[in-house]
């Protein structure tokens, strides 16, 4: 038993050298500047908490996935037999016996850490000390690391010695933070883990008073949140500081989230209702209370909303995985660039003479041309739609790709249609009721609010379409197709007509979302329409809940919203947003607010396959149990 | 669940047959346009011979990467029914170590050394891409892809995508965004001229250490033990290891094979283009994938061949149809989108496209 305990905390130290290492390599120490050692000691204590909370509760906390039994396995740090996953008989040892192993395994786990780290930050310095340029890059990149890590400034390195004691403090710094770990880990297993029964206690006790209380005060924080962001838009109300502008983001983003399970939360019928209209004129008023910053991000945001529910009805109704759905916003969006933009290319000219209209510009307003952009990309949709109508699965997402690769292909080269790297300039505004930004000088609504007002309605507008979709006769036969083709093309779905709506009417609502991002952008090039635009569609249903229109806002929210506020971490964004990605499908498959159909179908041991060893998704402690988890998982995936 | 021809035959005038007569007929109407295309505007511009077989041969060693690359997505299909998105990544990772270990090699002053001290040189640079390309494919499987071999099928392309993604930009946060330029050494920098046609000796190199190395791909899958065993688990994963096969060993030797040949077509695409960034694996990645495809996923051989007639269709493509060069990767999509439309089975591949696992 000890010798297992001291190779697992070995192992468990050498996987937290590896998160760690890689966190050291991308840079962190150097962001965080002096007080590098000690907040990475702390990161490095949640991680060994995480992995040794997950053993002191026997193994069990990772459950929510559908295949705990072999993330168990994953990096090998179980204490113990095997056996030790059954969790009740983890339960049924003495708290202190396993508290003394936690304990032991903690302490070795973190001084493995801390000699690891020093021994490496000490050849490096050793090395700049002795001037071997160790490569070009690592140059600019090590010794400001390595410098903060030690605890001097990177000059220092190369001339003075660096003292013992440094090295020394980090081996201590970190065997702190396994000790810590483990106390904490050990602490949880006595107490904390039993908080759950308690609440649980607690509820029986005092009655529905308190639940029902705080199911009002659920419902009550968006709107005390919004009328607090009205207020901090007011004049001469300053709070935050400089910062303010960021904190309003960020108070709006958990506005509009929370307005969700505000809406969740509230009881179907009249409740919901009165819940519903007061939410959305809430959100209604935003645009006029929000600055120009605040506006352009928030527009962006749901101009993204809409293309997630068009890519969900073709992924998650329809479950046809289209990783090209780009190339429905950039025609969208190039086709109304070409209808109000003063670029005019050969062929769109010599087009109008053909059908006799005089060339003018702009040619159509925004709502005119709203129904021209439609068309277009619904025929896109159904264009791309009927070649690959015959594809399943990872070739149709493969194909589906390279049209969108195609498709940007030809916007960049084909300089006369389209102008080519040099894009469309000048593209106008949108206007509303005979009203525009160039006619209201008064500041009611900022440029950027009439793009996110314009955005709000039209995802409105979407998101009714597609809930109302999805409960009708076309939206089973979708999900009927999406279950098994054969099947439903034997039950009388007619497969190309339902494949080909579904693609028709993504590429619809793209074509809508393009529209007006190239009305907010003001200039659009090709590359405003790369790969990652689809990426990003696909990752916020994913996040948010494939097939749940509200875990598409709520993903939206999440994915597009707030980089914005963490503008600083900008370069760490898309690193930590595909690890999420990652993890999210391991731990959490069906999104933060995943729609029913979805819940169960991923829950469903005989989709899984012959020997599943897949459970059931428990909605209890759901929130804890990702939390940790999602965690886990992100040292193990990092680790590497 | 495969909708075998016949079922779908009996089945009468339904929609997929009418469908499957249209495309036939549209798949015959476009193969005219393009040998019309060819006929009257490729042929017409009068390149000499010598151009064409230039054009070919570097359209033969690029075939040879792609194959390789190829060759990695083919096996993990085979076994796994996946498609390791993150595949183009573990050839860049192969690549970038590669360009530290010329670096390291160059520093040393090993590459203007005797020949033997420059081949064995370059022989270590290639396996030390490799080895970090295996290491990189294993951490791939182990973190990304086991614990979802149960799960539906796009949620372990889902994470292949972020992991693809979490590569790239983990490199570009280390590395940084600014290409690394490999600096060919003296001694194979040259080439061979016969008559107006320059080989370079690099393309020659890479053309037959990438045969060489599919060779012996073929042999372990052929003629070793380890090679029946992957064989067994691409056949019936459940049966294979009731026969005694470890298929988790398996899996992992295959993520192993193919991050290796992957690695070595980094470091060879270095080379060749002189250049790796963060982000130059991700089109050689979807090519070599399309290469894949043509040849029918799952199919050693059809890899191999396929690669090659795409690097041929690839290099010749552009100055045959008469159109600029930078419409190379629009032929290469083409062609994947088209063979999977008219030919979803590949060239020499067994039916896929339409089999759910």
């Amino acid at each position: 038993m000890p010798l297992q305990t001291a190779t697992g905390a070995v192992r468990t130290g050498l996987v937290a050298f590896g998160f760690l290492g890689y966190l050291i390599l991308i840079g962190i120490p150097a962001k965080l500047g002096g007080p590098a050692l000690p907040v990475l000691a702390l990161v490095a204590a949640l991680f060994f908490w995480l992995i040794l909370r997950r053993e002191s509760a026997g193994l069990s906390a990772v459950g929510t996935g559908p295949v705990p039994a072999s993330l168990e396995r994953k990096a090998g740090w179980e204490i113990g037999p095997q056996s030790a996953s059954d969790a009740s008989s983890v339960r049924e040892r003495l708290p202190y016996q396993l508290s003394q192993s936690v304990l032991l395994k903690g302490l070795l786990a973190g001084a493995t850490l801390g000699i690891l780290i020093a021994v490496v930050s000490g050849i490096a310095a050793a090395a700049m000390g002795n001037g071997i340029a160790i490569q070009p890059v690592f140059d600019k990149i090590v010794p400001i690391n390595v410098a903060a890590l030690i605890g001097v400034s990177p000059g220092q390195i190369p001339q003075a010695e660096v003292p013992f004691f440094r090295y020394l403090l980090q081996v201590l710094f970190f065997t702190g933070a396994g000790l810590l770990a483990s106390l904490a880990a050990a602490a949880g297993r006595s107490g904390l883990t039993h908080a759950a029964p308690i609440a649980k206690l607690s509820e029986q006790v005092s009655g529905p008073t308190i639940a029902s209380a705080s199911r009002y005060a659920g419902i009550a924080l968006p709107f005390v949140l919004l009328a607090y962001i009205g207020w901090l838009g007011l004049p001469g109300v300053s709070a935050f500081g400089s910062n303010e502008g960021t904190v309003r983001l960020l108070f709006t983003l958990v506005a509009t989230g929370s307005g969700l399970f505000a809406w969740r939360l509230s009881l179907p019928g009249r409740e919901r209702s009165i819940v519903a209209v007061l939410l959305g004129l809430g959100v209604l008023t935003l645009p006029f209370i929000l600055d120009q910053f605040q506006n352009s991000v928030m527009g962006l945001v749901f101009i993204f909303v809409m293309m997630g529910l068009g890519l969900n009805i073709v992924v998650g109704y329809a479950g046809l995985l289209d990783l090209g759905y780009v190339a429905f916003f950039a025609i969208g969006a190039y086709t109304y660039a070409f209808l109000s933009a003063p670029f005019s290319s050969p062929y769109i000219s010599n087009l109008l003479n053909i059908l006799g209209i005089s060339p003018e510009t702009p040619l159509l307003g925004y709502w005119t041309a709203l129904p021209v952009a439609m068309l277009t990309a619904a025929i896109g949709g159904i264009l791309l739609g009927i070649p690959v109508l015959r594809l399943r699965g990872d070739y149709l997402a493969i194909v589906t790709l390279g049209f969108g690769e195609i498709i940007r292909l030809f916007m960049l080269n084909l300089g006369e249609l389209t102008n080519g790297p040099r894009g469309i300039l000048e593209i106008s505004q949108p206007n509303l009721f005979g009203l525009s930004p160039a006619t209201v000088t008064s500041g009611l609504l900022s440029s950027q609010g009439w793009t996110f007002f314009v955005a709000l309605i039209s995802s409105a507008l979407v998101a009714f379409v597609a809930i109302r979709l999805n409960s009708s006769r076309l939206g089973r036969a979708w999900f009927a197709m999406q279950e098994d083709e054969d099947v439903a093309e034997a039950t009388g779905v007619h497969l190309v007509r339902t494949k080909l709506l579904a693609f028709a009417i993504g590429a619809t609502f793209a074509g809508m979302a393009g529209q007006l991002y190239a009305a907010r952008q003001i200039n659009i090039f090709p590359e405003n329409f790369s790969l990652f635009v689809s990426i990003d569609a696909l990752a916020l249903i994913i996040v948010g809940g494939i097939g749940s229109p509200a875990g598409i806002v709520l993903g939206a929210l999440a994915l597009k919203g707030l980089p914005e506020v963490l503008r600083g971490v900008d370069e760490y964004r898309i690193v930590a947003f595909a690890a999420l990605l990652v993890i999210m499908m391991i731990v959490r498959p069906a999104g933060i607010l995943p729609s029913a159909r979805r819940r169960i179908q991923l829950a469903d041991p005989v989709e899984a396959g012959l020997d599943s060893t897949a459970e059931p998704v428990e909605e209890t402690d759901l929130v804890e149990q990702t939390g940790t988890s999602k965690q886990t998982a992100n040292g193990q995936e990092e680790a590497k | 669940m495969t909708s075998s021809p016949a079922t779908s035959q009996a089945a009468g005038t339904d929609g997929r047959t009418v469908l499957r007569q249209l495309t036939r007929v549209l798949g015959a109407v476009i193969v005219l346009l393009v040998i019309w295309r060819v006929a009257t505007v490729g042929l017409a511009e009068g390149y000499p011979a010598s151009f064409w077989i230039s054009q070919a041969l570097n359209g033969l060693v690029l075939g040879g990467v792609y194959a390789l690359v190829a060759l990695g997505y083919t096996l993990v299909y085979g076994i796994l029914f996946m498609i390791n998105f993150a595949h183009g990544e573990v050839m860049m990772i192969g690549g970038i170590t590669g360009y530290f270990a010329l670096q390291f090699a160059l520093a040393r002053g090993w590459m203007e050394g005797p020949w033997a001290v420059v081949v064995f040189a370059l022989l270590l640079i290639m396996v030390i891409g490799m080895a970090a390309s295996v290491l990189i494919g294993v951490a791939l499987e182990r973190l990304a892809y086991r614990p979802l071999r149960q799960a539906p099928r796009l949620v372990p392309l889902i994470s292949a995508i972020g992991a693809s993604l979490f590569l790239q930009y983990s490199v570009l946060l280390i590395f940084g965004v600014s290409p690394h330029s490999y600096r060919k050494p003296a001694l194979i920098s040259g080439g061979l001229r016969l008559g107006d046609v320059f080989i370079p000796y690099t393309g020659a190199i890479i053309f037959i250490t990438s045969i060489l190395l599919m060779l012996a791909l073929y042999f372990i899958i052929q003629r070793t033990k380890l090679g029946r065993a992957m064989r067994a688990v691409a056949e019936d994963r459940a049966t294979a290891s009731l026969m005694g096969v470890d298929v988790n060993a398996v899996i992992v030797v295959t993520f192993m094979l193919g991050s290796a040949l992957a690695g070595a077509a980094g470091v060879m695409l270095g080379f060749h283009n002189t250049v790796v960034k963060f982000n130059s694996g991700f089109i050689p990645g979807l090519k070599a994938f399309t290469a894949a495809v043509l040849g029918g996923i799952g199919n050693i051989p059809g890899a191999m061949f396929g690669a090659l007639i795409l690097g041929l269709i690839e290099a010749i493509g552009p100055s045959a149809l008469g159109i600029p060069t930078e419409y190379k990767d629009v032929i290469a999509f083409s062609l994947l989108v088209l063979i999977l439309i008219f030919r979803p089975t590949g060239l020499f591949g067994e039916v896929l496209s339409e089999k759910k696992a």
